[in-house]
């Protein structure tokens, strides 16, 4: 580097060099790689290119020197594009002077990568190369759901691994036009392992067109959505009822400061044009779409989130347990999503026992001639697919069909119980070639995991197939199955044996249950205190005592339209008090 | 999301130096590189940038100038962005060249911290874009 520069000298400008001597120019390569040199500044550029030929395997005619955003000609004399000292020049492989643009990169020697190896692409990983659009990665997200969807779904039982892997689209829906189901999937497990792999997030995020365009166009929104804490924080945020609130309130005092300055408004809607605009379009989009409703799951965190500004926008409606069965709930009236939303906002978290109760005693709309044990078996099935026992269990459960099972419940808890059967499952659970095999017989299930490698290591993982397959969780299932027989039982509308449940078609009896169902799924594994069940039979003016006795106290004093209002508020004393005062009477 | 603006407001002249010194030094990523057209004008106004075509698109191995003017609102307002060779890309209108702010929110949504360096940096990874990826392109070399 300290030499002379032998080969530089050759041009007109010897004298000019000789006075202004060597100057030190950083050279950049397009792969990142950088090197310094002396030169003299009066040599052509042609010149200096001969001399960067010996150092970096571009030949001459190939390089391109870049310099203050100009591309430098070969017969200019550096300093007359001012170069000076200590500045940097950008040299990229260009195509041949002669030859018409032949794509560089098979001719680079393997010794230095070539620019179409590059270090060039120093984009965020994950915002280009956004994994080819993954529909099933929703589906990362949506599958320990599956099971649940399948219990939450219309009813169709399908073969094999319990209908829910058809009804994607479905579940998919009621999850994010309901907020409880969303909490509750949150709380399990599976879910919270999925949800701590930022890279699997970015991945769902990213598997949503919608989404990746605005992420495209707002590099900020980039990093925000790129940050595992951010999601984490959101994810949370969705499952913990207290911190969502927190946030809520925080969210809405910050906004009425902003407001209050001047100047703050415009800036508001500056920002809700810019940014929540696309995003809620973005999540809510696939739900317009109708048809192609690959919608994602984060509708309803979004929503959630961006309280104060939504403006008929989709407010996750509170209270539709079920859609299909929303127009049945008395207290899902107020929420229908296609009215913009003026209601204060009620508090999605609260479980809405009434409303919940109400839609399960409205037996809805018949699906066909579902036997009614099919509907609680298949939606069990389902379920248990969320724990990753699904295609496993299945070969025992699943032989149940609509038949033995629906019969004698008490027989295929015995059967269960009965300790070499337990073995027997798992044995079959532990063996991972069983299981593989399971999972390569089902198509879907298949896709599923072609495309969700995470998934699939976690089917595989043995911690995880042994926490399934613990007699302790086995024993939780049981017990789920006869606590949705029951039910089925206690609900049937038509008041048939609960012994010969065949031909009765109270196949939705069971299902808008699902928050109890989904409760109690919830509990496998980890703790989750809360019983619906319970809760569901609690008496209204039970349940909101302490609202109703501020509600009084606020001198609301028709105890029955203050339970509808708390029902329909979900038990927020504030929005059940903004209702009120809206519909008055 | 924030924007309340830094405590210290960077006056034109200021930021134009520095980010002048980036262009010619080098400084930043790389891929980018820009400078002004002319050294004599004191208002630094006129600006040229070069954007090296991304890879895995076909703009791969490309050279891309473009013209930025700043006006002397700048780091207030952005600069007008326009592509000096030919370019099949979403955000700029194949008449003439100009960067449309409707289709690139970065200009539409300007900020004050933005500069030259990460325009022509989000340019490139609009090209890189799967809209823009793979787009024919005019034969190289062509100008608007």
């Amino acid at each position: 580097m300290g030499g002379e520069p032998d080969g530089a000298g050759p041009t007109a400008g010897a004298e000019a060099g000789a006075a202004e001597g060597p100057k030190t120019v950083h050279v950049r390569c397009s792969n990142g790689t950088k090197f310094s040199l002396e030169v003299d500044l009066a040599i052509t550029v042609g010149a200096l290119k001969v001399m960067l030929a010996e150092r970096c395997d571009i030949p001459a005619d190939q390089q391109r020197l870049i310099y203050k955003g100009r591309v430098l000609k070969d017969d200019n004399s550096l300093d007359s594009y001012g170069l000076q000292h200590d500045h940097t020049v950008h040299l990229v492989r260009g195509a041949p002077a002669s030859v018409s643009a032949a794509p560089p990169s098979g001719t680079i020697p393997a010794s230095t990568p070539g620019p179409a190896l590059g270090g060039l692409s120093q984009t965020p990983p994950g915002l280009q190369q956004t994994p080819g659009s993954n529909p099933a990665g929703l589906g990362a997200f949506g599958f320990p759901n599956f099971g649940l969807g399948a219990g939450a779904g219309a009813g169709a039982g399908a073969g094999g691994f319990g209908m829910g892997l058809q009804d994607i689209q479905q579940v998919q829906q009621q999850l994010m036009q309901n907020p409880n189901l969303m909490r509750e999937m949150m709380n399990m497990p599976a879910v919270q392992n999925l949800m701590n792999n930022p890279d699997l997030m970015r991945s769902i995020i990213m598997s949503n067109p919608q989404m990746r365009d605005i992420i495209d166009r707002n590099p900020d929104l980039a990093h925000i959505l790129n940050d595992p804490g951010t999601l984490r924080q959101t994810l949370d945020a969705a499952r913990n009822p207290e911190l969502m609130r927190e946030m809520m309130r925080n969210t809405d005092r910050a906004m009425s400061n902003i407001e209050a300055s001047p100047e703050g408004f415009n800036m508001l809607r500056r920002m809700y044009e810019t940014v929540q605009e696309p995003l809620l379009n973005a999540a809510t989009m696939g739900n317009e779409a109708g048809g192609d409703l690959t919608g994602n799951p984060f509708a309803a965190l979004l929503g959630g989130q961006n309280t104060a500004q939504t403006q008929g926008q989709q407010i996750p409606s509170i209270n539709l347990s079920n859609t299909t069965n929303a127009t049945t709930g008395t207290a899902g009236a107020g929420a229908t999503t296609a009215v913009p939303n003026t209601a204060p906002l009620p508090n999605p978290w609260n479980p809405n026992p009434t409303a919940g109760a109400g839609a399960g005693a409205g037996a809805t709309p018949q699906t066909g001639a579902t036997p009614l044990a099919g509907a609680g078996l298949t939606g069990l099935r389902g379920s248990a697919g969320l724990g990753g026992l699904a295609g496993l269990g299945l070969p025992d459960f699943g032989a149940g069909g609509g038949g033995p099972f629906g019969v004698d419940p008490a027989m295929m808890q015995q059967m269960l119980q009965n300790p070499a059967i337990m073995q027997m499952m798992q044995g079959l659970l532990q063996n991972p070639q069983y299981i593989n095999q399971v999972m390569n017989m089902q198509p879907h299930l298949r896709s599923l995991l072609s495309s969700n490698p995470q998934i699939r290591e976690m089917m595989q993982s043995p911690d995880f197939i042994r926490q399934i397959s613990s007699p302790e969780s086995l024993q939780q299932m049981l017990q789920m199955q006869q606590a949705v027989l029951g039910q089925l039982q206690g609900r049937q509308p038509t008041g048939g044996t609960p012994g010969q449940p065949g031909g009765t078609p109270a196949a939705n009896a069971a299902l808008p249950d699902l928050n109890s169902l989904l409760s109690m799924f919830g509990g496998l594994g980890s703790t989750f205190p809360t019983n619906t069940t319970e809760v569901n039979t609690i008496p209204p003016e039970q349940l909101y005592e302490a609202q109703l006795s501020q509600l009084q106290d606020m001198g609301f004093y028709d105890t029955q339209e203050n339970i509808r209002a708390l029902a329909a508020s979900g038990g927020n004393v504030h929005a059940a008090v903004e209702r009120l005062l809206s519909h008055p009477g | 999301m924030t924007s309340s603006g830094s405590p210290v407001i960077v006056p034109r002249n200021f930021r134009l130096l520095e980010e002048l010194e980036r262009g010619e030094k080098g400084i930043g990523d790389g891929t980018v590189s820009y400078g002004m057209d002319d050294g004599e004008d004191v208002f630094m106004r006129s600006w040229t940038g070069t954007i090296i075509g991304p890879n895995n698109s076909v703009h791969e191995g490309r050279i891309y100038t473009v013209k930025l003017f700043c006006d002397k609102d700048y780091p207030d307002r952005p600069p007008s962005v326009r592509f000096h060779s030919r370019i099949n890309m979403n955000a700029v209108n194949q008449e003439t060249g100009v960067v449309d702010p409707r289709h690139f929110s970065m200009l539409a949504q300007w900020r004050r911290e933005y500069t030259m360096e990460t325009i022509l940096t989000e340019l490139k990874r609009e090209m890189a874009s799967p809209a823009n990826r793979k787009l024919q392109q005019p034969p190289e070399g062509s100008t608007f």
